[in-house]
């Protein structure tokens, strides 16, 4: 509870939230996947130019690329994070999202300001989101935002729990089978499985009534079945 | 209650909180479409809010850990994003240009009086060291604009001869944009970059005021900056100022916390920057296409110049009066 209001917020009613904040590392990633960007705009848009000044004569072509040049340096970030509710192209590949401190949807100053500032947290920005429990940068607290992960919400949850197990024993078994897929060793994966069937057997054996076959041919199918889970 | 009847006599409700969530993400011109609502519409997904929320508090503590918790964690923090929203909504260009930007300028007014009184000491400084220092006309302007100075011609004839006026006016542009918008942001370094820029473009000023004096061609400089220049100037300073409030916020938060102090600051400050834009625009034409002009009177250009100076002030002060005091700032 130290640190309530520092690394949580509190919603309506005083529901603490915890914020999963994005640290410097996954920022500084989206900001290279960003850089890239700006730059491939850049060249297109240089290029764009090139061709309108051999058709337009008097500087024009020149003159639209200069103010196009301005534009992508200082609008790109501001532009992006305004038109998609706090992202950029590197913040969409690395999962990653504007927020204000309270956790709601940025608005269109707050972005402004936090992206104004870039220049100056060129400099002094990734110290300042090392040294900060809430990892803001100069521009973030100048707006009162941060940067958080969207969460996937793919989990799996347990229809069925025998009596007496813990909410710690539930997490164990739900991260387990929504990891099975992914797991390459199939052995240790089956055993797994087997381990956690025997504690279900000694438990509530009702729950693996008419699963004696799947048991040994398919442990984690079983399991899923004996207790009722679901994708979330 | 155990965890699996948790599950059971709850789920169908986050599901359905989930489901409103991604319609209202999914619908085009969302906000347009949320405010569209009807009531009850809106008081469902409030109440599905709520009962989500206390759902996650209860799942934190009985069902830490467990995927129902990691789930009701998601559902409350992307309803929470969704349905709450901090600040005052952009209420349009007309209440900006009429009201925001005026009221803003008006409480940045002091400090723009202390830019102005840097820039002035800093542009005597200039006229002082030009006519003590007659080797500063070298490093200022260089020795082919000084050649050019000794044969009665300003330097800045070539903004007529060598660039095409809309390549000229756009550089310009971008140029004293990108000065206006450093000048602001570096006021988060306690306000060092403005003061810098507020004294470098004094000195500069003064000095270069300075060595046509001695050439005798002071006259024919201010006949060239009279269009553009007092608007200029004073727009450098306006956005200086806003740096300089930013700086004061760091410096001397009082009793207020330092990230919420410039946190005020910097949103009202901005405001007075992003007000300033659009004249750089205009500038820029008046500066590449006007001023250079040697078949303009210089009266004309001087009366350009002042009228421009008006119309902005006009602007910036005029309307203020109008809608009278009491705007704390658009923040967001």
């Amino acid at each position: 509870m130290a640190n309530l209001d520092r690394e949580s917020i509190l919603a309506l009613d005083n529901i603490r939230l915890d914020l999963p904040l994005a640290g410097a590392g996954s920022r500084c990633l989206a900001g290279l996947i960003d850089g890239c960007g700006v730059a491939v705009l850049l060249f297109l848009w240089l290029l764009l130019c090139s061709i309108l000044a051999m058709w337009v004569s008097g500087g024009w072509g020149l003159a639209v690329g200069v103010a196009g040049i301005f534009l992508i340096e200082w609008g790109y970030f501001a532009g992006m994070e305004i038109a998609t509710g706090g992202r950029t192209l590197g913040k969409m590949a690395v999962r990653l999202r504007v927020v204000t401190a309270e956790g709601a949807e940025a608005g269109a100053g707050s972005l402004l300001v936090r992206n104004v500032v870039r220049d100056v947290d060129y400099l002094v920005g990734v110290p300042l989101m090392a040294a900060d429990p809430l990892a803001r940068r100069l521009g973030d607290r100048l707006a009162g935002t941060l940067v958080v992960h969207e969460e996937r919400q793919q989990s799996v949850l347990l229809g069925r729990v025998p009596p007496g197990w813990s909410a710690r024993e539930v997490a164990i078994v739900e991260s387990f089978l929504a990891r099975a897929g992914e797991l390459r060793d199939a052995a240790t994966r089956d055993e797994m499985a087997r381990l956690l069937l025997s504690r279900i057997e000694r438990d509530a054996p009702e729950l693996l009534a008419g699963l004696d076959e799947s048991r040994a041919a398919a442990p984690v199918g079983a399991l899923r079945q004996a207790l009722g889970a679901e994708e979330g | 209650m155990d965890y699996a009847r948790f599950l059971r006599l709850r789920r169908p409700l986050w599901d359905d909180f989930g489901r409103r969530l991604a319609a209202l993400r999914d619908a085009p011109g969302r906000r347009r479409q949320a405010a569209a609502s009807s009531y009850e519409e809106v008081e469902k997904l409030a109440f599905a809010y709520r009962q989500v929320l206390h759902d996650h508090a209860l799942a934190a503590t009985r069902f830490p850990g467990t995927g129902a918790a990691r789930q009701l964690a998601a559902l409350a923090l992307a309803g929470t994003r969704r349905l709450t929203r901090r600040g005052v909504a952009w209420r349009g260009l007309r209440h900006f240009v009429f009201h925001t930007f005026p009221a803003a300028f008006h409480r940045q007014l002091g400090l723009l009086g202390v830019a102005a009184a840097v820039f002035g000491v800093a542009s005597l400084l200039g006229l002082v060291l030009s006519a003590v220092q007659p080797g500063l006309g070298n490093l200022l302007l260089g020795p082919r604009a000084l050649a050019g100075l000794a044969e009665g011609r300003l330097w800045t004839e070539s903004l007529t001869t060598t660039v095409p006026p809309a390549v000229a006016s756009s550089g310009i542009a971008t140029n004293n944009l990108t000065v206006a918008l450093v000048a602001w942001s570096g006021g988060v370094l306690a306000g060092v970059v403005p003061l810098y820029l507020l004294v470098l473009n004094g000195l500069m000023l003064g000095g270069v005021i300075g060595i046509t004096l001695r050439y005798s061609m002071a006259g024919e400089l201010l006949g060239f900056v009279a269009a553009h220049g007092p608007l200029e100037l004073t727009l450098i300073m306006v956005a200086a100022a806003a740096g300089l409030a930013l700086g004061r916020a760091l410096v001397t938060a009082g009793d207020r916390p330092r990230t919420e102090a410039m946190r005020q600051a910097g949103n009202d400050s901005l405001q007075v920057v992003l007000g300033c834009l659009p004249w750089f625009v205009v500038l820029a034409v008046v500066e590449a296409r006007i001023s250079p002009d040697p078949s303009l009177p210089v009266t004309l250009k001087a009366a350009l110049g002042l009228g421009l100076l008006l119309l902005f002030f006009g602007a910036a002060l005029g309307p203020y009066r109008a809608a009278g005091d009491g705007d704390g700032g658009d923040g967001d």
